[in-house]
């Protein structure tokens, strides 16, 4: 399957970087050195973005539907693209405050020669990394540019860093630097590559085994194409993640090095003063340099240029901006899917036109359409149509009109006009534009108010289709004078009248 | 109207649309009681984290203005809750058919990953100073871990009702408006107390080591705490993860197959298939199902009372299609 080399290349890094967890553990205990333990759980916090990730992959690769998850799981792939951000972007936020922490007192490092060795290490495992997911996850979707992104491991004091990842050239091939209008293009592309879309609609839930579908639900199963646009968030998170542990390699490694060069520290038995470090002997010595009995005042050492131990914060700092900056377009694409918006390639206006001028289609509403993951759309819709014998054409219509379109699980409930007495064939159509209408929505209505209400919608909804929806949405303050207000909640009503402020 | 001059000031829009806006929120916010108890507290713990980290930086004290920070991350957490319980009252657009309620849903699973977060990185901290003890002047923290624990302790007491819901007499009327921010309450309840419980263990440990001079309670204590909100936090995240992969709700996972037996029972319906119910926001059910007729069944008799049997059981929103077998 196409998930099979995700899982393999998530396996792979796992184990690498876990592997490194464990040698920077087992390093900090010897040189115990306690920057290094905290380097150590950032790398920890690797891991488990990875796993994450990675039980995504699992679930997600179960699009059978089952008795608790009639869609399937491959909406897992979504929710681990989410948690990797949020996860990355809480990271951020660790790294500003000990950044902060550091500007107020800062650090020497003590043994920099371990630190750019261990630097370099990392390096190359997270550039592994980002050739492993990068072919993948990159391809031009736009995500981060090269040159930077944050991450985590920046070096405290003395310790080494682990995650190294160059990432300069190579991936900077998304040139958008709209991360918007390129989310637009992978929904698009996808969905131009899948024409039949994924429909595992028809093994679904069946309960008897003859059944006799009509509707030709789009054939092939093409759940292939489905999980690898879904699977590609995923990945995306992924590669996030590991491009930030790349940069904090990166400046870990160039702040050692700048260290080494650069500054002068004191030699522990030579006499020399720290004007940088803000401690208690400094201060004693700094302030009352004749009072502490100095035998030669002018033979004292300053330790090294000071710029040289704000290096770090700054630069970490600067990691962060770029971090959240590539973070900010994947956080905002998952949630968006989650919220259930309307996909971008979607025109709901000219859907509903279009909609409008099939044969036989009197009025649409509660058109609802929303994206499960990947190009698997769903869409469901009430249509009123004049009896039912006109109905079976209506439908087969519109589902072709559906397929068109690109989305291939609808369902549409009919709604027959012509007759008044019993039938109460809609669900209001003055139901749910907003949240609580649902417990306004037809259970027990009243037939002669609901009737009254079908005429109204229907003569508004008659006309061009922006009056449909402008009619719906006026509806519920009918709905609120109606007596269609249902017994279990009559504080509905006030509610309503609040979201409309 | 065409702008005569640079200085038309009919021409400057901007500048009003902004403050419309705030103007706007203010009043979406302050309407809902929900939103307002988030936001005087989120009020309430920006001074006191302001405070903090003011007097750290007087003081020079490395300790207390880490935990202004820790404050200031908490804000972020009612912040999120604040802006989710505003989000999800608006109106649905073109873009979002359901319109913004699933914010709500979203807002108390990020709560809860921060949380997790939260955990982690206290338990990190806590073995980092296990294995190197650093020497933390724990008096100056003190009156401040009581203050926290103070302004913790009037977050617990506001939102208690959120995490579990509801009764009292006087609140009933306010009783939709509970019902759909439950998650966000419960991430919001669960965050304070989390706070709450670093407070404690601050002022456990302090006591301890000035006492009994047991250097190691410390580290203890904040790996305790961190596993005890991890515990906490797992209830918030199976449900929200559940609803936001469209499991079937989990109240109905009983009334359902009573329901399916019923819908096939009337005449004329040969079976039922793909059915698909799926929660949108708390006790907002959705459900779709497909049924296959007969040629001479009266379909809108058997959508009616398909949509009877299914609102009995609470999903009011339901989309029945009709299928007509071939004869």
């Amino acid at each position: 399957m196409a998930c099979e080399p995700n899982r393999v290349r998530l396996l792979c890094m796992l184990s690498l970087t876990f592997g490194f967890f464990i040698v920077e553990v087992v390093v900090s205990r010897i040189t115990s050195s306690l920057a290094m333990l905290s380097d150590s759980f950032h790398m920890l916090s690797d891991v488990i973005a990875l796993l994450v990730a990675l039980v995504a992959v699992r679930f997600a690769e179960k699009t059978q539907a089952t008795n608790k998850n009639t869609f399937g799981w491959i909406r897992a792939e979504v929710m681990g693209a989410l948690v990797n951000a949020v996860f990355l972007t809480a990271l951020c936020f660790t790294i500003i405050l000990e950044a902060i922490e550091r500007f107020t007192e800062p650090n020497e490092i003590d043994s920099p020669y371990i630190v750019i060795g261990v630097g370099a290490a990392g390096l190359l495992v997270n550039l592994l990394g980002l050739c492993l997911f990068h072919g993948h996850a990159g391809g031009g979707h736009g995500h981060s540019h090269g040159g930077g992104g944050g991450g985590h491991g920046h070096s405290h004091g003395s310790g080494g860093h682990s995650h190294g990842k160059k990432k300069t050239g190579q991936i900077c091939k998304s040139e958008k630097p709209n991360s918007s209008s390129s989310e637009t293009n992978t929904l698009v592309v996808v969905d131009h590559n899948s024409p039949n879309g994924v429909n595992s609609e028809n093994r679904g839930y069946d309960f008897s085994k003859d059944g006799t579908e009509l509707q030709t639900n789009g054939s092939p199963l093409y759940d292939d194409v489905d999980h690898s646009s879904a699977a590609q968030l995923n990945m995306r998170g992924v590669f996030l993640h590991v491009l930030g542990d790349a940069l904090g390699s990166v400046i870990v490694v160039v702040n050692a090095l700048i260290f080494t060069f650069v500054w002068q520290p004191c030699l522990p038995d030579e006499a020399c003063l720290n004007p940088c470090i803000n401690s208690h002997s400094t201060d004693h010595q700094h302030v009352n340099q004749t009072l502490v009995g100095l035998t030669d005042p002018g033979a004292y050492r300053m330790a090294g240029p000071c710029w040289v131990l704000y290096m770090d914060p700054t630069l970490c700092i600067m990691m962060v901006l770029i971090l959240l900056y590539t973070t900010y377009p994947l956080l905002k694409e998952s949630a968006l899917i989650l919220l259930q918006t309307v996909p971008k390639q979607i025109d709901m206006h000219q859907l509903n036109e279009k909609l409008l001028c099939l044969e036989g289609v009197l009025a649409i509403h509660e058109l609802h359409i929303w994206q499960l993951a990947g190009s698997r759309i769903i869409a469901t819709a009430h249509i009123k149509c004049h009896d039912p014998t006109a109905y079976m054409d209506v439908a087969k219509r519109i589902k072709d009109f559906f397929h068109d379109e690109g989305i291939h699980a609808t369902t549409i409930q009919p709604e027959f006009v012509t007759f008044s007495s019993d039938s109460r064939d809609s669900l209001c159509e003055l139901s749910c534009r907003t949240q609580c209408a649902p417990k306004l929505c037809c259970g027990s209505a009243d037939k002669a108010a609901e009737k009254k209400a079908a005429s109204e919608a229907d003569d508004g909804l008659r006309e061009v289709s922006p009056a449909t929806l402008e009619v719906i949405s006026e509806d519920p303050e009918q709905a609120a004078a109606l007596p269609l207000v249902v017994t279990p909640e009559p504080a509905a009503a006030p509610r309503e009248a609040e979201s409309f402020l | 109207m065409l702008p005569l001059s640079a200085k038309d000031d009919e021409y400057k829009p901007a500048k009003l649309n902004l403050l419309a806006k705030t103007s706007g929120w203010f009043r979406a916010i302050l309407s809902d009681q929900t939103s307002r108890n988030l936001f005087f507290f989120l009020l309430l713990n920006l001074s006191f984290a302001f405070v903090e980290l003011s007097y750290g930086i007087w003081s020079n004290s490395l300790g207390l203005i880490s935990d202004s920070f820790h404050m200031f991350f908490d804000c972020t957490a009612l912040l999120a809750g604040l802006a989710a319980s505003v989000i999800s009252r608006w109106r649905c657009n073109d873009s979002f058919s359901y319109g913004y309620v699933r914010a709500e849903v979203l807002a108390g699973f990020v709560n809860g990953l921060f949380l997790i977060f939260t955990a982690f990185f206290i338990f990190s901290e806590g073995v980092e100073r296990a294995l190197e003890p650093p020497d933390v002047h724990h008096d100056r923290l003190l009156p401040v871990s009581v203050a926290g624990l103070l302004v913790n302790l009037v977050g617990i007491f506001v939102f208690q009702h959120g995490g579990h819901g509801h009764s009292h007499g006087d609140d009933d009327k306010f009783l939709p408006g509970k019902g759909s921010s439950k998650q966000i309450l419960q991430g919001v309840f669960l965050h304070i107390v989390a706070d709450t419980l670093g407070s404690v263990g601050v002022i456990i440990s302090a006591l301890l080591m000035q006492k009994y001079d047991l250097m190691i309670a410390d580290p203890i204590c904040s790996m305790l705490i961190s596993l005890l909100i991890g515990v906490s936090v797992v209830p918030l995240l199976r449900e929200s993860i559940g609803i936001l992969m469209q499991r079937t709700p989990p109240t109905l996972d009983h009334a359902l197959p009573e329901c399916y037996q019923r819908v096939q029972q009337l005449q004329g319906v040969y079976n039922i298939q793909e059915p698909h119910f799926w929660t949108l926001c708390t006790d907002v059910y959705v459900g779709t199902l497909k049924l296959l007729v007969a040629p001479d069944a009266d379909a809108r008799w058997i959508q009616t009372q398909t949509h009877n049997i299914f609102t009995q059981v609470g999903v009011r929103q339901l989309y029945v299609q009709i299928d007509i077998a071939a004869m």
